[in-house]
Order: C-alpha cells, then structure tokens, then sequence
C-alpha cells in the first residue's frame, strides 16, 4: 500500500531541504511562560470554568464581550464534568449494564458465558467520557473568543484579579465587570477525615480502584443514591444512613421516595431512616461507624471497608480574597447577591453553587445565560420554579415543580393523576415497567403544580414536564397532545389524563 | 449536564466554519427575526446621537420599498439625513408623524412587513421596551450599592410580583391556543370576543384553561390570579431572611498553590540501517544517461518527505481544538487519516565503511578490530554507535523521539529504508 504513495506525490515537492540535525530549541519553551504583566481591560472576568462560568464565559463571547474565564483545576467544567455528573454517570450506565448481564438476561432469552467485571477498564470509559468533553469546552472556548487563564483567581481590587497563574508566574486582569463562579465541595462529616480513599467523598467513589466488600453512605440523598448503586451493582454490600425519614432528600415526592426505596432495597441496597451518626473509628482494618436513631434509642455500630460521605455540598469561595473588597457570605457561606445575581458592588454578579438555589448543574447554566444577558441587556431569565431534578438510579427518579407535601402545605386544593408503566406497552416490552408517572394538578383551573416521575427514562420524560410548568399548562394540555405509540412517553400523557378525567389504559 | 454536546452537535460543526463569521457578525437571531412585521425604531445617525427629529416621512404607509430607498428625513441638532431601507419590505405603518420632535434613539417610529406581506392581515409587533436598562445595565450603579441588602430585596421582589395583569385584563391572545382552551371555547360555544374579554394570568399574559373556568363563572373569577401570583412566587429565588456570616475571626490560611514542573519527557533514539547501495547504483545511471548528477541529499530528503506523509499520530501530540471537537463528536474513528510528520533523521555512516567519503572526525583512539572482536579491548561506544557522515553503502538513519512515538519513528524509517533501498529511482523520475 505504501508504495502506491511513492510515484507521483513524491515527485510533486522537490523542494524539500537536506535533512539536518535540529535541537529542540529551548527559546520556545522560554516564550511560553507567563510573568506579571498588566493587560488592558476586559469587558468580563470570570472565576471559576464550571458550568456556570464555562457557559457565562460562552455566552459572553458570542455577545461580542471581551472576556477571559480562570480556572484553577487545568480543565474546564468544573466539578460536574470532572468529578460528577459526567464520570458518575458512565459508571452509573456501565454498571447497570453489568447488572443487567449478570441477572437480566435469561428471561430475555440471552444466554450468556462467563461474565466478568473489569474495573480498570470500566474506569477508562468514563475518564475517556470526561476528557473528550473537557476539551469539548475548550474548543468552544475558542470557537467564542473567550481567553482561558489557567490558574487561582483573587481579587486585589473591585476591578482587579490577581491570577495565581498554574504554569508559574503571575497575571492581573481587570475587567468592567466580574462574575464569580466558583462552586461548591462536598460537605464534609465532623469527626471522619477524607482521604478519598477509605473515607470518601462523591470524587472518590467515582474512582475507588476496586470494589469493597462493604459500603456505609452517610447521607440518602441524591449523590449517596447514585453511587450507593454503582457499587452495590458491583457487588459492595451498602448500607445508606439518613438522618431524615425519608431518601432522595427533602424535594423528592414522599410516594416516589417510598417506591424508589423499595425498588433500591430489592436490588440489594439496605436503608437506615430517621438514623444519625455519631462518629467513626477508622484505626482498624474495617471503619467502625456509631449510629443511633435519630430520636433517641437504640445504638449500634457498622463495619464498612469504605465510607461515602455524601451529607451535602457547600459554596466553595476560598482563597478567593472576598475580605479585599468586603464581600459577604451568608451563615451557610453562600455569596449575597440580589435577583440580578449582583453583590453589593454591583458590577460583581455570583452564580452556581456559590450562591442560593438548588447546586444544579443546569440551574447554574440557566444562570450564566442570564447573568450575561443582565450585563449586556439589562434583562435575563430564569424560572426557578420549572428546574428538574434527576436521580439517576435504576429506574431513574425525576421530578420537576411542587411535591404533594408542598402542595398541601401551600393550602392549594389539588388533585393528583397517576399512571404506572406496568400498563405502558413500551415499558412492557422493555421487561422494564418499574415505576410511575404522577401529575399533580391545581384542582380548580387544572394548571399543573408538579410533576414525579419514577421509572425506565424518567430523566429523559421530565423534560416535557418542565416545558408544561414553563407554559403554565394544564393536565388537559398534555392529555390532548398526540404522543407516539409505543413510546414510554405515552404513560405521562396517560397520568395527564388521569389528572383531569381518566386514563385510557388504566 | 452534558447538554452542550448536543447544543453544538453536528449543527455547530457543518455550519460553524463557514458561518461563523457571517452569524457572530450579523447576529443571527432565530424570534425575532421569523416575525413578518418588525418595529422600526428611531435609528442613531451618529454615536452621540440620543434623540431626533423626523423632518418627513417619504413614503405612506402601504407603500413598499426596496434596499437603499430613503424612507424619511431626520433632523438631529447638528443636520439633517436621509434614512436609507436596509432591506426590501413595505412601510406598514408609521406611528409617530411628520414633524414629530424629540424622539429617543430606539423609541419606535413605524413598522416594516416583508416585501409581499399582506398588510391588511398583519399583526402590528407591541412595542418593545426601549433599550434603557442596556446602558444602565452596564454602568455601575453606585446608589443602589449604597442601599443595604435586606432594603433592596423585597423592593426588587414585590416589584416583580404584583401581577400587573390583573390590572389590564382582557389582552388580545396573539399565539395559538392552548389545547384545553380552545377545547372548552368550542365546546361552550365561545365567540372570538368572548376569548378577547377574558383575563389571561398565564406566563407572559397567556390564556390559560382556568382564565376560561373564570370567564365561564365555573370558578371563582380571583382564583387563576391568586394561583398565579403564588407560582409566580416560586420562579424567584427565595433572598429573603438572608443571614449573614460573622466577619471571619482571622485571616483564612493562603490557599496552597501547586504549581508543578511539567513531567520530564524521557527520549529515546530509533535507529534503522540501510543500505544507500541502490541509490547509487540510479545515481550513477542517471548520470550516465541524463548526464544530470543528483547528490544523494536529494534522494534522502525526497525520501524522507514520502516517509513522513501519512504517519499515525503522535502520542505526544497535543490535538487542535477542531481535533478534539471531532474526537468528541467521534468524528475521528470515521476518518482517522494519518497525519504528516516531521521527522528528519540523522545519518551516519556504518563503522565499517564509514573512511570512505568521511574522514572528517577520525577515531580518537586507535582501535584494533581484532580487539573489538576478540573482546579484549573495552567495548568502545565506537562498535555499537556509527560514527557521524554518510557512506555509499550501509549508514544508520536514526531519529530522537519521545518514549511514547517509538512505533512512529520506526514505521517512518521503515518507509525511509523501502524507498531507498527498492526503488530510489521512483523518488527522482
């Protein structure tokens, strides 16, 4: 095949010179690095190449602003692409997949050999997932005009960020206007000390090296739910301690919380409710955990070679020099902005996890978006009211507006509209009709106040849930909007119309 | 979160390269623009301008246009200028007449249809708000600053929460109705006015199945506002009782900063002999027949260049950002074409045939290849390294690469050796 090449591309450049010996010049490398310098000023900075400032920083650019976006990590995307969302879900999708091999195949009429879980390699797919979609942002970035400053950012002035740059040196930026995306970390647990190894935090547990024995998760929420799974699918005992009564925290749906339950603890995962934890002993080979009732009582202790602390998150704003210009943070360390995302110095705006609202990735996005279009349009928007929640379990759990417990308690008079995918033609050919659909409507103009879903795709669904609530539509709305057969979709319009008259199939 | 992959999916890709350009400088817009009428606003003539006068409308309304017409003459305090259309389309109305004074950059003026546009059937756009809050937007606003936090929020919230709607009921619905509407206005009998009277308390003042329940007297004709001031509510952030952090009591610790070296690429040398015996040999016959002498650089630098064409890629190699938007989109596995590398490699000539044409760096010591045979001299660096030149018979081609591109190097010298050592003729005909 090679000689092919030869003949007449060969011919077609004979200009080519001698071949010479050719030191790698060290004058390149020279040329590359950075030193104090004062740059003429930006339209916008941004702190912080998570979702929020990546997205800011692209907005940004395609409205023409000059903007340069710092980020200290080496790649962009913040916590949800590098240690989150992104790798816990190819795990999450991976490790179903071996599930499913090892105990759904038969009565599907698969039969299969010898099955066997390489860790290593299932870490790979996910770390060749997260790095193609780093560089995704990085070539956006260009895409947009938007300069990417590697390193730590900190105010020296209102105006004013001193970069700590990565590859040595130092830089100043000045900008018109600021935006702070820094984000948040894991909350960690009084008395255990992280080491990411043994205690471990959601960054470690997308990375254990192999799968233990046995699994504590302190904390039923949406992270301890997901990674709990990935590993129990692995074949790790896990055992979930939540202080609250019920899993999936305080937005999910109560009825949806006790049927995610349920299906969770048949595919082996066991739940402590209404259980706090006291302290750990981690001297010996096995981590000793003290738990207790939440109201008093009875004590116990639990063994567990690894312990996931997935109690929460908080704002991540160190180092960040916020005592320079007097910047303030709540008791729970969020930064004070107003309804435009402003501080108190108004050009400096906060978004993401570093401020109020729910520490969504797409609710930081929304955010970016709008901040820029504060900036450079005087108006931006962002319903926090029609935000979706997923909980990417199997079946997956989503939901978006009021739950039933909010509802009531808001004295609404309400009615509710169920549809299980047990009656679902599609879920009954996938042999995967766990679940339900459940629309909560107001009861006197049928506006829809929320929407649950548990189920096969459920993450995927709640999309047109949030479109409703977006649109103010009633259950009528969606009941009389043609749905494809046999799709999975069919059983939300089938709840729509057991929320307003009755269900067809049900 | 992934969601900016499918933002830019193969859309972005196939359109980006060329349109990029056109679009970031146009400013696409996929609304606004879609609209057949649009307003026509008070245009700036000069970068200080911030109000003028219109002097005269050229056209009426109804009358159509094309590209440079003058539509009217406005008077500013320094001159007065023509208007020029833009675009094709038709005048469809103006709003503020002949001798109209004062008026501010961006207030509207008229609306313009697309050209063929049904006038008599054309909605009229409202007017937007005028761009004011832009430029206040991007000053700073120093007296807002000053007003403490706990002031600012309500005011900012109870402004956004007053349903002016309920106020200024009865909007005409321009966008189609919902399903459950349109539904229950058949089936009561509904008429268009009766659609008109109705009080939308949706978003964005959209009629809503309840608005009809209200109108209909099925339920209460407060509740739909109510219902909407309390999700109105809910799309907010909650900014109130925001509890402040105590000043911190000492200075936090300096984050640690870890700027660390690069790792060291380690090298490795690839080298691969060949015989330049061939080469001669069409050397000679060139020269015999063409009387044309061709110095073997030539051969090897033509060489060199075939061998470098279509290489795997490096593994040391940091990919462009259109690379890596491929690799993402896993454009890369459909067409993995190789790429063209630069390796230039070094020559020296084979120990043994080595004084032949170089003799330019002698031995340093004088070695005995019965020594070297025998094993009793030390095993000099001359017996495993060539020594530097070119022979006419056997020389070492080598090349230094990064440890990773050692396959590279040698599939590169292998194609160096097949070309010089089978056919160097075809390299020079």
């Amino acid at each position: 095949m090679f000689r092919n090449l030869i003949g007449p591309r060969a011919v077609i450049r004979p200009t080519l010179t001698l071949p010479t010996v050719v030191a790698p010049s060290a004058i390149a490398r020279w040329s590359k690095r950075g030193y104090a310098s004062e740059a003429e000023e930006k339209d916008l900075v941004i702190i912080g190449g998570g979702v929020a400032g990546y997205v800011a920083a692209i907005k940004a650019g395609q409205e023409g602003l000059k903007v340069a976006c710092i980020e200290k990590r080496g790649t962009l995307g913040g916590t949800c692409l590098n240690v989150g969302c992104i790798p816990s879900k190819a795990l999450l999708n991976n490790s179903h997949l071996y599930h499913q091999i090892l105990h759904d195949t038969k009565n599907r009429g698969i039969d299969v050999g010898d099955v066997k879980l390489n860790l290593g390699q299932m870490m790979k797919a996910k770390d060749t997932a997260v790095s193609g979609l780093t560089k995704g942002i990085e070539f956006l970035f260009k895409k947009n005009n938007v300069e990417y400053i590697k390193g730590t950012g900190a105010f020296t002035g209102e105006h004013e960020i001193k970069v700590n740059l990565s590859e040595g040196g130092e830089q100043t930026v000045t900008a018109k206007n600021i935006i702070i995306a820094t984000g948040s970390e894991a909350t960690p647990f009084p008395g255990l000390e992280i080491d990411e190894k043994r205690i471990i935090t959601s960054t470690g547990a997308i990375a254990l090296d192999k799968v233990p024995e046995s699994m504590v998760v302190i904390g039923g929420g949406i992270i301890g739910l997901e990674m709990g799974s990935v590993w129990s699918r692995l074949g790790a005992k896990v055992t979930v301690v939540e202080f609250l009564g019920q899993i999936g925290g305080p937005g999910m749906d109560a009825e949806i919380s006790k049927a995610a339950q349920k299906t969770l603890k048949k595919q082996g995962i066991e739940f402590k409710l209404n259980t706090k934890v006291l302290g750990g002993d981690t001297s010996g080979e096995k981590i000793k955990l003290d738990v207790e009732a939440a109201k008093g009582g009875k004590q116990e202790t639990l063994d567990a070679d690894v312990v996931l602390v997935a109690i929460g998150r908080r704002p991540y704003t160190a180092g960040l020099g916020l005592e320079n210009i007097g910047l303030e943070t709540d008791d729970k360390g969020r930064l004070v902005i107003d309804s435009e995302y402003r501080t108190k110095i108004p050009h400096i705006r906060v978004i993401g996890d570093c401020t109020f609202g729910p520490m969504l990735a797409h609710k930081a996005e929304e955010e970016g978006v709008a901040a820029i279009e504060y900036i450079k349009k005087g108006y931006g928007h962002v319903n926090y009211g029609a935000i979706p929640s997923v909980m990417y379990t199997h079946p997956e759990v989503a939901w978006v507006g009021q739950n039933e417990q909010e509802v009531k308690a808001s004295g609404v008079k309400y009615k509710v509209g169920t549809f299980p995918f047990s009656a679902n033609s599609r879920a009954k050919t996938n042999l995967d009709s766990e679940g339900l659909v459940k629309i909560i409507a107001d009861a006197e103009t049928d506006r829809i106040l929320g929407v649950h879903i548990i189920g096969p795709s459920a993450g995927e669904l709640i999309a047109e849930g949030t479109l409703a609530i977006e649109y103010g539509a009633s259950s009528e709305d969606i009941g009389r909007t043609s749905h494809a057969h046999p799709t999975l979709s069919e059983a939300f319009k089938e709840a729509a119309m057991a929320t307003y008259g009755k269900a067809i199939h049900f | 979160m992934a969601s900016f992959v499918t933002a830019c999916r193969l859309s972005a890709r196939l359109t980006s390269r060329q349109l990029r350009q056109d679009a970031a400088a146009r400013g696409f817009r996929t609304s606004a623009a879609c609209l057949a009428a649009q307003n026509f606003t008070m245009p700036a003539l000069s970068p200080t301008m911030t109000e003028g006068n219109i002097a005269n409308w050229k056209l009426k309304e109804g009358d159509s246009f094309s590209a440079g017409d003058v539509l009217l003459e406005i008077e500013t305090d320094k001159a007065s200028m023509d208007v020029e259309a833009q675009d094709d389309g038709i005048l469809a109305k103006i709003t503020v007449g002949d001798g109209a004074k004062g008026i501010k950059v961006g207030a509207r003026i008229g609306v313009l249809a697309e050209a063929g546009d049904d006038i008599s059937s054309l909605e009229i756009p409202a007017e937007e708000s005028s761009p004011a809050p832009k430029e206040e937007a991007s000053k700073p606003k120093p007296e807002k600053a000053s007003e403490s936090k706990s002031e600012a929020v309500p005011k900012t919230s109870s402004a956004d929460l007053s349903p002016a709607k309920s106020s200024k009921p009865a909007e005409k619905q321009t966008r189609p109705l919902l399903p459950s509407v349109s539904h229950l206005i058949h089936e009561q009998g509904l008429e268009q006015a009766d659609v008109d009277k109705m009080t939308p308390t949706g978003p964005n003042n959209r009629l809503l199945k309840g608005d009809v329940l209200a109108y209909l007297g099925s339920i209460s004709s407060s509740y739909p506002t109510e219902l909407s001031t309390k999700i109105q509510k809910l799309s907010h952030l909650d900014l109130s009782n925001i509890k402040l952090a105590p000043p911190p009591a000492a200075p936090k610790p300096a984050q640690e900063s870890a700027p660390t070296s690069p790792p060291v690429v380690e090298e490795l040398e690839v080298a691969v002999p060949i015989s330049m015996s061939s080469v001669v040999e069409v050397q000679q016959r060139i020269q015999k027949t063409l009387g044309i002498f061709l110095p073997l650089s030539t051969f090897i630098a033509r060489a060199t260049d075939v061998a470098n064409d279509d290489l795997p890629q490096s593994k040391t190699h940091k990919p462009s950002a259109d690379e890596l938007f491929n690799q993402v989109l896993g454009l890369d596995k459909v067409s993995s074409l190789g790429v063209r590398g630069t390796f230039l490699p070094q020559i020296m000539a084979f120990p043994q045939a080595a004084p032949a044409t170089k003799p330019r760096k002698p031995a340093a010591k004088s070695v005995d290849i019965i020594d070297i045979l025998s094993g009793t001299a030390k095993p000099s660096k001359l017996a495993s390294k060539p020594a530097p030149g070119m022979s006419t018979s056997v020389n070492v081609f080598s090349v230094t690469v990064p440890k990773g591109d050692k396959k590279r190097a040698q599939i590169f010298l292998d194609r160096v050796k097949t070309v010089l050592e089978g056919e160097p003729g075809r390299l020079v005909l």
